[in-house]
């Protein structure tokens, strides 16, 4: 019994301690961006427009209108910086060099008999998908902050509704590939792989 | 409708019949983190503030061209009702601190240089419209009456009970209009006539609509605006 325990134990998976810092910052920020930024939205739903369908409540921040911009232009600090620390983290450290999925994984998850071969494939593509999608709601939501200084990246997405249509689908790509990332990390390293990134 | 009214505050009372009824405590934390709203935008409009005023430049916002123009986007906002203004004894006042307090009719404006331009009117609600203005630069008119040296603001007031303040430099930046023409015709009752504000650097609520006056000031007096008195950021550029 002792040595199994013992190798069990050991096979445990670590996480470094800024990438746990970055999973916490990145999911408290995600939740108050979107409350808040529901609470925008109801002011003037994208789809429907005034008399569109307006997000229950129970899922806002701020209260009204003034009080929703002042969480969403204050969090959005607290959401780009851990985005941007996490960017050099992953530069400084190398890791960009094993972490992201490469040409390998997209083959292993097309023709892979491995099934944990192929788990971990897809786990890398979502995981790598997810980033860019975080960088496209920090530049539609710029675009629409400042949209006449910054009006070469407001010109970027055409025009204003569909700049407010990208910058709100954000919202359920990003609880998506949360979703998707969290059940292929269940898959590959069961509820031990999500304990080490969180506690 | 006008701008999203802030909800009556929850009630002491309210707010214990909720924690009552409420089984999920993380609701409750919801409703608790919305009273710091204030807060968070005093903590942190400063910065935002900063950076805004890094980007304001004096040089003119790209415009877009006539075919552009969203004739329908253009919503209407009003506060309170809309004031009837015969254009004929219409006067804008300018005053404050500045060398020549002075009175302008209607006609005395249109003899000063038409700017036209055609921009993007951003409303705080999220819709925005291209709209064409044509009218006064605000910037020509400071030139007659000549604001001194230490003034930083400009407050305007409207007939129909409406107030604004903005600083100095968006009030001086060469696409800030009093405007009395919206998409080629004259400017309608609904749209501020005879006379409103025009900006692409500020948000909607910012352009105030039938302004008969505009005082420069060197601070800032305790009431800022209509809607930022009630909580919406100050200085609200674009």
């Amino acid at each position: 019994m002792a040595p199994t325990a013992a190798k069990q134990k050991a096979k445990l998976p670590s996480q470094a301690f800024l990438a746990k810092t970055f999973h916490w910052v990145n999911i408290i920020s995600l939740v108050l961006m979107t409350s808040s930024g529901l609470q925008i939205y109801n002011a003037n739903p994208v789809f429907g427009g005034r008399e569109g369908w307006h997000f229950p409540k129970l899922l806002l921040l701020g209260g009204w209108l003034s009080g929703g911009r002042d969480w969403h232009f204050a969090v959005m600090w607290l959401y780009s910086l851990n985005l941007f620390a996490y960017g050099l983290y992953v530069l400084i450290t190398r890791r960009y060099q094993h972490r992201f999925a490469s040409s390998n994984d997209l083959k292993a998850a097309r023709v892979s008999q491995n099934e944990k071969r192929k788990n971990y494939a897809w786990h890398r593509l979502v995981y790598t998908a997810i980033v860019p999608i975080l960088l496209l709601a920090i530049a539609s939501g710029l675009a629409m902050y400042k949209p006449a200084q910054l009006h070469w990246l407001a010109a970027l997405f055409g025009n204003w509704q569909t700049l407010r249509t990208i910058h709100f689908i954000t919202v359920p790509t990003v609880i998506l590939f949360t979703l998707v990332h969290s059940l292929l990390a269940l898959k590959v390293g069961s509820i031990r792989l999500i304990k080490s990134m969180f506690l | 409708m006008s701008l999203i009214l802030p909800k009556q505050s929850l009630s002491r009372r309210q707010l214990l019949q909720w924690s009552g009824f409420s089984v999920a405590g993380a609701l409750l934390s919801g409703c608790e983190l919305n009273r710091f709203s204030e807060t968070v935008g005093q903590t942190f409009e400063p910065l935002n503030q900063n950076i805004e005023a890094l980007m304001l430049a004096q040089r003119p916002v790209p415009e877009f061209p006539v075919s552009a123009i969203e004739p329908d986007k253009l919503l209407i906002n009003t506060f309170d009702s809309t004031p009837q203004i015969n254009p004929a004894e219409f006067r804008l006042t300018i005053d404050g601190e500045v060398t020549h307090s002075m009175q302008f009719s209607m006609a005395d404006i249109q003899k000063l240089p038409l700017t036209s331009m055609v921009i993007r009117h951003v409303c705080v609600e999220g819709w925005a419209a291209i709209v064409q203005w044509g009218g006064v630069r605000l910037q020509d008119l400071a030139k007659l009456v000549q604001p001194k040296n230490d003034v930083r603001y400009a407050y305007f007031k409207s007939a129909d009970g409406y107030y604004e303040s903005w600083d100095i430099a968006s009030v001086l930046h060469p696409q800030t209009l009093m405007a009395y023409q919206k998409n080629g015709q004259p400017l309608s009752v609904d749209n501020g006539a005879p006379l409103r504000l025009a900006s692409p650097i500020k948000l909607g609520y910012k352009q105030s609509k039938w302004v008969t006056q505009v005082t420069f000031l060197k601070d800032l007096m305790p009431m800022k605006g209509y809607w930022e008195d009630q909580g919406y950021e100050w200085f609200a550029g674009l």
